[in-house]
């Protein structure tokens, strides 16, 4: 019972030791800085930011919505 | 241009893989690479979901009229049940989980998809061992293990498939060509690398070599609550921070805030599990660490929420014009409700109240179902017509689809919740007779299998949709509108023309 117990409970101090370790390789990476080009990331030059990229079939965007491409939303 | 998929020594090599690293894939080409594998992966899941539909309706049926095909021992409630469960976890969500996965990794890591024939050999053997699991379960031969029903037999199959698909999506993930992460990448290498962990140890120890005595259910629930947290809801995560500033042409509001949130769950979640054993026969430290865990959840549920409202706000309006949007708002929403929902339920007063009752029944379906599940199908919309290069062919079936199941899984939980209140207080009432709990809570039984109809005539008009879209791609090519607006519609010709 003790054993287990210790496996279990050794589960949960790997599982956030993984998570720590990865933080780690993160932070030396330099992937936790520069948020501003990070969060820019799911856009791209063909599919701006400031671009509308979803619809109802047969429907356009929201015209109202619509900005050029590149513009600041 | 020619994706580097030509032998698989040098999707293993990254240095052998020439001058890639410069040169980021066009969206057709990922798109291209991603189409067979996502489309395998995505129409076994929809296939799984109709059948996991069945199942429910059977199993939701037959609490409150025990008689219904009460002489068909395949059909007895206790096969039936965990059969659904199984169904939708390993056929239907894991399936969508990772189809929605490869899409992002590659988009986002602008590499094409490599070695597709082997996830498709892989998504063959997934879909193998759920068959074998689920069939081993209707003919009784559950393990009775919440979440791990299936006979160690199917776990092996589905292991196996699982690491053929999980090594592949990472070494995707090696070759990427935009080096710097985005927030969704975190959440999704984090889930491809929790689930073989949490469902190889979690077999390990309960269905290959069982542990003794009250161990069992700590492991457990140590393993069916991580599988949400760590497994499905970071999947799902990750696709809401992609879907919404992609949707809407905007940003996520707060980039510093999205990693925070990353980072929080990463650091948090395995610890809360056990809050679904208050009151049992454990350490009382670890039962105290759950809790502390459950509540300190609220930290990555609140900086998720702030965050994805504010970069809706000003852009509710789209929610009008995009299906993706409808179904990730939906989710992403749901997302908050269920988690502070989730972390209230660790608090002991009321874990006293609710636990043993349909209250955690209609919290797990606004988790799964009204969280993931619609945030799967909001994917989808977005992922598939980019995939098969035509509209989806009818706007009424997707407004049938979104109000069927966004109505019906409200009326699932809603009264399903008050109901399993009223049950847990009548529970603790040493004057009331058991069976008056059990009669009391009939109505909203009633109603549960109500919305479960309202809910598979959505599944049955999205798989409809699913299927014609499909049928569709055998016709002469016709340019999605978000396609034309993008001005992609030469270079999608092209790519099609190249079959990449």
């Amino acid at each position: 019972m003790l054993l287990y117990l210790i496996i279990l409970a050794g589960s949960f101090f790997l599982l956030t030791g993984s998570a720590l370790l990865a933080l780690r390789w993160a932070l030396q990476d330099g992937q936790l800085r520069n948020s501003e080009k990070a969060a820019l990331l799911v856009f791209d030059e063909e599919e701006p930011l400031g671009e509308v990229t979803d619809a109802f079939p047969g429907a356009k965007a929201d015209p109202t919505n619509l900005r050029k491409p590149g513009s600041l939303p | 241009m020619k994706t580097p998929t030509s032998s698989l020594f040098r999707a293993l090599n990254p240095s052998d893989a020439g001058n890639t690293a410069e040169s980021k894939a066009t969206l057709a080409e990922i798109d291209g690479s991603c189409r067979r594998p996502v489309l395998f992966l995505f129409t076994n899941s929809l296939l799984w979901l109709l059948g996991g539909t069945v199942l429910a309706l059977l199993a939701s049926w037959k609490m409150h009229s025990p008689g219904f095909l009460a002489d068909w021992p395949w059909l007895t409630f206790g096969r039936v049940r965990p059969a659904h469960l199984n169904a939708m976890i390993y056929g239907f969500s894991s399936q969508a989980a990772i189809g929605v996965a490869i899409w992002l990794l590659c988009r986002l890591g602008r590499v094409p998809f490599m070695q597709g024939g082997i996830v498709l050999a892989a998504t063959v053997f997934w879909n193998l061992g759920v068959t074998v699991g689920i069939f081993a379960i209707l003919s009784g031969n559950s393990t009775s293990i919440e979440w791990l029903e299936m006979p160690g037999y199917a776990a092996y199959i589905l292991f196996i498939a699982y690491a053929l698909i999980a090594v592949w999506a990472v070494i995707t993930f090696r070759f990427r060509r935009e080096k710097h992460l985005y927030v969704s990448q975190w959440y999704l290498m984090a889930a491809l690398f929790w689930f073989p962990w949490l469902y190889s140890a979690a077999n390990m120890m309960l269905v290959i070599n069982p542990v003794r005595g009250t161990v069992q259910a700590a492991v457990n629930w140590w393993f069916a609550h991580n599988v949400l947290g760590l497994w499905f809801a970071p999947i799902g995560l990750g696709a809401i921070y992609y879907f919404i500033p992609k949707v809407i042409g905007r940003p996520i509001h707060s980039y510093s805030l999205s990693v925070l949130g990353f980072w929080s769950l990463a650091l948090f979640y395995s610890w809360a599990g056990l809050h679904h054993l208050i009151g049992g026969p454990l350490p009382a430290w670890m039962i105290t660490i759950s809790i502390v865990a459950s509540i300190m959840m609220v930290i990555p549920v609140v900086t998720v929420a702030i965050n994805h409202h504010l970069t809706m706000v000003g852009h509710f309006k789209q929610l009008k014009y995009s299906p993706t949007l409808r179904f990730i708002v939906f989710g992403a929403m749901s997302y908050t409700a269920v988690s502070l929902q989730g972390s209230s339920m660790a608090i002991r007063s009321l874990n006293k109240v609710t636990h043993f009752t349909h209250y955690t029944i209609a919290h797990a379906h606004l988790g799964m179902y009204a969280f993931f599940t619609m945030t799967m199908f909001g994917s989808m919309y977005y992922i598939v017509p980019r995939l098969v290069q035509r509209e989806w062919p009818s706007a009424r079936l997707i407004s049938v689809h979104f109000w069927t199941t966004s109505l019906g899984v409200l009326l699932y939980i809603v009264p399903l919740s008050v109901g399993g209140v009223l049950q847990g207080l009548a529970m603790n009432d040493p004057n009331v007779p058991f069976l008056k709990t059990v009669e009391l809570t009939k109505p909203y039984l009633i109603t549960r299998s109500i919305s479960g109809m309202i809910i598979a005539v959505g599944h049955v008009a999205f798989f409809w949709n699913f299927a014609w879209i499909l049928a569709r791609r055998l016709r002469p090519y016709e340019p999605p509108v978000a396609i034309i607006a993008a001005g992609l519609e030469q270079e999608v010709k092209a790519g099609l023309a190249g079959d990449i």
